[in-house]
């Protein structure tokens, strides 16, 4: 055995070469260090090895043998690093999950540039290739690049500050405990047997090896009880062991025999007449579901297509009839294109994670979710259980984007393999998990026809998607067309089409950004045929009061103002600039429930709601400190807990608009019950007389229900009514099922991007980006900057660089690794200019209302149309890759 | 996930930094007895009296990229050093695990598919999704060589020493391209121990730049290392070495012949630059690697001749 010293202290190398040292850190409770990619992409497991950042996920753990080891944890042990400060001030993080090693490496990279370069600030490029080896997921580059430059001038030497984000403390320290962190003793690890076919029977599925092996505590089947895999990746049957290799050995020694069937893979073959079908008709009610509503009405299903559905139609034939008119007679402005977008993964960083454990009868699971009180209800209800017997935690959830709303396969392996093995099991995927069976955005195919009336009124619009779900349905992209520019007639139409793909799941604002890829490109090419502003265009087509503002500040924005025409440009290099629109719906969650406490002379606050990077902590924290004069600091929130108040689901941009208001609701109550229990009044004149009677107030408690909205003013309403009576009907069967509401007013975003094109390498860099923004008050200013430029650089990743990658014939998803599946990194980040527009939704109490899903709709078509502003040539098909750029330039055929 | 699948004999590996090793090593593609050699191999830089170096393999890819004499005397080798993987990676990573490390191809580090190079009878990216693969399709395995170090190498007529040969030309240690069995020559059991580079010539120039979809960090779709000897506003030299199209590293000869004696300037360089697809037999998704080498040409040789 060898040794090494890790944080100041001794530690003991095991013997074994096959070691890897972020095994031996985490094992040794050192939790900080995170493993992500498992391939030295991401960087979130970066350490120190003699002062030198290396990732502990592809170290040998002997390499570190007689040699100095620091973690997060190690630094600023003796108090904070300048560094650690200064992402604090400056948010310069989301979830966190990413954070211990980006803020590893900074401090390395601020060591050494104040030994050598004194007070001056680095550059962003200096700093974009300092930090090239890690990735965000939420997109906290921005912060990122000031806090860094700000830390190394000098400007974090002093006193630590007041962060804006109340746990930014733990998680620029490592402390903060995420589902993969947690350990009970005793627990145990479980790991899934999955599918390596597409498409089979699975007979004669033999455990008892896997049973029969040492070490082995548990193994369950996992199989549905049709015995069927239908993707590359289907569970068949989970294992938990006392560690991980010995439970992969275990999986690898369970027999089955896969009888092969007929597999189909993707869009185009699955539509074909002859492909095998993936669910007979008894089978449907087995796919899973990519939206975040229920279904609506029942739709017809033929082959492998599930469709048309087409709720939101309006005058769909008077529509066909005048784009085959307008066809027939040639008319120059009628636009038609086919637009493709490609599928994106949400690679959170943090994987799909549970913990579970039975003590006695009572059920404890930590889980990554995005819902854990609506998990705990779920969970209860599959295992009969009841809810007091259920207790869901996440204290912090490293991001999830919509793929971790339900209760998923690592959840329910957890438990079945707690209670068989009669101990705690965690099931955490792997990076090749996370980016093939944890959910994605469908690809889709967009058929659309816009026709201008003579008079340059939008008069007819066709929308036909084909959205690419795998072993998924309710796929709804046309459809959210209806809700913007009204028309005098819409044929809006979509289709699933399933094949034996992993099923697809929500994902920020689903359907939002395929809709607007296609959409905001036709409105962009219609304006350029009708030779006016494509803004001012919208300006006429578009009433939403929200976007009527923010298309004024669009256009007074420089960039566009002094933008320059593609054919003036020749050189290599080109510049363009593109507008987009997007909005998303406002929504709250009925029974929404806030505690307000005083205990002990301080405030507590109390949600079962999850914070998984959105910053729900700190919007109570800031709610409740701004009505009794107090710092957020000085308030205690408790969230992560099912078994508080029942609160919203981290989904549809709804957590801010359904606590804002409760809380609202129980600072009224608390503060009568203060003034009506205080034994004295505080001195008069007193600079913090709430201060003083809440410290001297006995213990009360009160809470608060989700309230409805106030009366809005006339024009503002909800966007459901765009779509007339089918929109009010799906509006009741959204609260109804879903308890969602869809409030009035319509939160927005209109987005100008300036890119540069490199028409010899096909690069594509967004220099600036502009995101006006329209979702009411911000409950905590900064954090709201944070979620919108975390979206922009999301919806760059959309349009430039992400695509999940199969093989076409066995369905094994390729892009299963951080190399192959591309995010965005630091340098991709464009300077970023943020305009919240704070009026619309005076109505909702609080006066705000969600950013997360509006934020990333509108961005990857205001990149599709300043690349073509720039290289006059339209790409139709996302991501814009090197190898389609140079083919669009030379006007040929992609792969 | 990990089922296993492989139809190969598991053979002893050398693990060097473990950069490419340990992650094969987690998803299950290696499989065999592994032998550590970061502790005993050669990390030194030894300078001749005629300015040439020799380069002990396990020295660090950062040494190299920082390197001040390198960067002066080899700066398409600094450079090239510099922009592969991520500052982490090129502080383990080491000039022979560079060399000698495995296949990219995405079939290929599945533990679950079967392939060429774990000992199967086809190639599955020829048939399936080879959006990175080659463009000069010079054997049955389409994965483009990884080694950024191998291109630079090239361009330099580097030669390779193993604890059993010496003198290895890259050609000698990767092959020409048809071997797809494997991604090097060495023997099981053969390590590379150092790299010699030739003195550099009077008034040399280098540079390296890769074509990637994102600005940093990613595997090249296309990488050219260039050296060039410009006097009276001619090249008296030009070498071209490309990685990300082959199953090898390439010299682009074609492009080097019609730019010998030429002016150095933008129009030369564009008209030559043309005949870097020469011998190319793109597959039907690679074709755009060929756009972006001509690309490459362009930027790299007109940065030279400034």
């Amino acid at each position: 055995m060898t040794a090494t010293t890790i944080n100041g202290r001794p530690l003991a190398l095991p013997d074994d070469p096959d070691a890897l040292l972020i095994d031996v850190i985490r094992d040794g409770g050192l939790t900080g260090t995170k493993l992500v990619c498992g391939s030295g992409v991401c960087g979130a497991c970066t350490v120190l090895l003699d002062g030198t950042p290396v990732v502990s996920c592809l170290l040998p753990a002997q390499a570190a043998a007689d040699k100095s080891l620091t973690t997060i944890e190690g630094v600023g042990a003796a108090g904070l690093h300048p560094v650690q400060k200064a992402f604090m001030a400056h948010d310069a993080l989301q979830c966190g999950f990413c954070t211990p090693g980006f803020v590893v490496e900074a401090t390395a990279f601020h060591d050494s540039w104040r030994a050598t370069k004194g007070a001056a600030a680095p550059s962003r490029e200096e700093i974009a290739a300092a930090l090239s080896g890690h990735l965000c997921r939420c997109g906290a580059y921005e912060g990122i690049y000031r806090a860094v430059a700000e830390a190394c001038a000098g400007r974090f030497d002093g006193s630590d500050p007041i962060a804006p984000r109340l746990e930014a403390r733990d998680k620029v320290t490592g402390l903060a405990r995420y589902t993969v962190d947690v350990h009970h003793d005793g627990q145990l690890e479980g790991v899934i047997l999955r599918a390596h076919v597409a498409h089979a029977r699975i007979t004669g599925l033999d455990l008892a090896p896997a049973r029969a092996m040492a070490g082995v505590a548990a193994v369950v089947p996992l199989l549905d009880d049709d015995n069927m895999v239908r993707f590359v990746g289907a569970p068949i049957a989970a294992v938990a062991a006392k560690d991980r290799r010995t439970a992969l050995k275990a999986i690898a020694a369970i027999s089955f025999k896969p009888e092969p069937l007929p597999a189909v893979i993707g869009l185009d073959a699955a539509r074909r007449d002859d492909a095998p079908v993936v669910f007979e008709k008894k089978d449907r009610k087995r796919a899973g579901n990519v939206s975040e509503g229920a279904g609506g009405a029942p739709v017809s299903w033929k082959g492998n297509v599930r469709g048309p559905s087409a709720p939101f139609s309006q005058k769909a034939k008077q529509a066909k009839s005048w784009l085959d008119e307008a066809r027939a007679q040639r008319n120059p402005l009628l636009v038609e294109e086919t637009f493709r977008v490609s599928t994106q993964q949400h690679a959170s960083l943090e994987p799909h994670a549970a913990v579970a454990r039975f003590d006695g009868d009572q059920l404890t699971v930590h889980i990554s979710t995005q819902a854990i009180h609506e998990n705990m209800e779920k969970i209860a209800k599959r295992y009969g259980l009841p809810h007091d017997k259920v207790r869901v935690i996440a204290d912090h959830v490293g991001g999830g984007f919509g793929s971790k709303g339900s209760v998923g396969l690592e959840t329910i392996a957890a438990i079945e393999l707690a209670r068989a093995a009669k101990a705690p099991v965690r099931v955490a995927f792997d990076r090749d998990e996370e980016l093939s069976v944890a959910g994605y955005r469908p690809a889709a195919e967009l058929k659309l026809s816009l026709l201008p009336s003579a008079e340059g009124r939008l008069k007819a619009l066709s929308l036909t998607a084909h959205a690419d779900t795998g072993a998924a349905v309710n796929s709804l992209i046309a459809g959210l067309a209806r809700l913007i520019y009204p028309a005098e007639a819409k044929e809006l139409v979509d289709f699933d089409v399933l094949s034996n793909l992993p099923p697809g799941a929500p994902f920020r604002g689903p359907g939002g950004p395929p809709m607007s890829f296609a959409l905001e490109q036709a409105v962009d090419e219609a304006a350029l045929r009708m030779k006016v502003d494509p803004i001012q265009l919208r300006k006429l087509w578009d009433p939403d009061p929200n976007r009527q503002r923010l298309y004024d500040w669009a256009a007074g924005l420089d960039v566009w103002k002094s933008r320059k025409p593609a054919s003036s440009q020749t050189g290599r290099y080109r510049r363009g600039v593109g507008v987009a629109t997007g909005y998303w719906l406002y929504l709250w969650q009925t029974g929404s429930s806030v505690e307000l406490a005083v205990k002990g002379g301080r405030i507590v606050a109390s949600c079962a709601v999850q914070d998984i990077g959105t910053g729900t902590r700190s919007v109570i924290a800031n709610t409740v400190a701004k009505a009794f004069d107090l710092e957020p600091q000085d308030v205690e929130v408790r969230i992560g807990r099912s078994n508080l108040p029942p609160g919203p689901g981290s989904g549809g941009s709804r957590v801010t608009a359904s606590v804002v208001p409760p809380t609202l609701l129980a600072i009224d109550r608390l503060k009568a019950e203060i003034k009506r229990t205080a034994s004295r009044t505080p001195a008069p004149g007193s600079n913090a007389p709430w201060r003083e009677m809440i410290a001297a107030s006995p213990d009360i408690t009160v809470s608060a229900r989700r309230q409805e909205d106030g009366k809005p003013p006339p024009g503002v309403r909800p966007a459901l009514h765009e779509a007339g009576i089918m929109g009010r009907v799906f509006g009741w069967v959204l609260r109804l099922m879903n308890h969602m509401v869809v409030g009035a007013g319509v939160p927005s975003s209109v987005q100008v991007m300036e890119v540069e094109v490199d028409t010899w390498l096909g690069h594509v860099r967004v220099l600036n980006a502009y995101t006006g923004l329209a979702v009411g008050k911000l409950a905590a200013p900064m954090l709201a900057r944070s979620q919108a430029a975390g979206a922009v650089i999301q919806g760059i990743g959309y349009a430039l660089y992400e695509a999940r990658e199969t093989d076409p014939l066995s369905g094994h998803i390729l892009s299963g690794s951080m190399e192959d599946y591309r995010i965005p990194g630091i340098a991709d980040m464009p300077k970023l200019d943020v305009h919240f527009d704070e009026a619309g939704f005076e109505h909702v109490p609080g006066g705000s209302v969600g950013i997360g899903e509006v934020a990333t709709v509108p961005t990857s078509p205001a990149i599709a149309n300043a690349i073509r502003d720039a290289i006059g040539v339209r790409l139709t098909e996302i991501p814009f890759r090197p190898d389609r750029l140079v083919a669009a330039l030379k006007g040929r055929d992609a792969a | 996930m990990s089922i296993a699948v492989m139809s190969a004999k598991p053979t002893p590996e050398f693990r060097a930094g473990g950069t490419d090793f340990s992650e094969r090593r987690r998803s299950g593609v290696s499989q065999g007895m592994l032998i550590d050699i970061a502790a005993t191999g050669d990390k030194t830089i030894t300078w001749g009296a005629d300015g040439a170096a020799q380069i002990g393999a396990l020295t660090t890819i950062a040494t190299i990229a920082t390197d001040a004499r390198i960067a002066t005397a080899y700066p398409g080798i600094a450079a090239s050093a510099q922009g592969l993987a991520t500052p982490q990676v090129r502080h383990v990573a080491t000039l022979g695990g560079n060399l000698a490390q495995r296949s990219r191809c995405w079939y290929f580090r599945r533990a679950d598919i079967d392939c060429l190079k774990k000992g199967g009878n086809t190639c599955p990216a020829r048939s399936g999704n080879h959006l990175y693969g080659v463009a000069f399709d010079l054997g049955d395995c389409v994965a483009p060589h990884p080694s950024t170090m191998a291109a630079a190498l090239l361009a330099y007529d580097a030669t390779i020493t193993t604890d059993r040969r010496s003198g290895l030309t890259i050609a000698g240690l990767l092959g020409d391209g048809s071997v797809s069995h494997a991604d090097h020559t060495l023997a099981a059991g053969e390590m590379i121990t150092s790299i010699a580079l030739p003195a550099p010539l009077e008034g040399e120039r280098a540079s390296y730049k890769r074509a990637i979809s994102r600005t940093y960090a990613e595997w090249p779709l296309v990488e050219l290392c260039a050296r060039v000897v410009i006097a009276g506003g001619k090249f008296q030299l030009v070498r071209l070495a490309a990685g990300g199209v082959a199953p090898v590293p390439l010299r682009l000869t074609a492009v080097e012949a019609q730019l010998s004696g030429k002016i150095a300037n933008a129009a030369s360089i564009a008209e030559a630059a043309t005949a870097a697809s020469s011998g190319a037999k793109p597959l039907p998704m690679t074709a755009y690697k060929l756009d972006l080498l001509q690309g490459l040409v362009r930027d790299v040789l007109e940065r030279l001749s400034d």
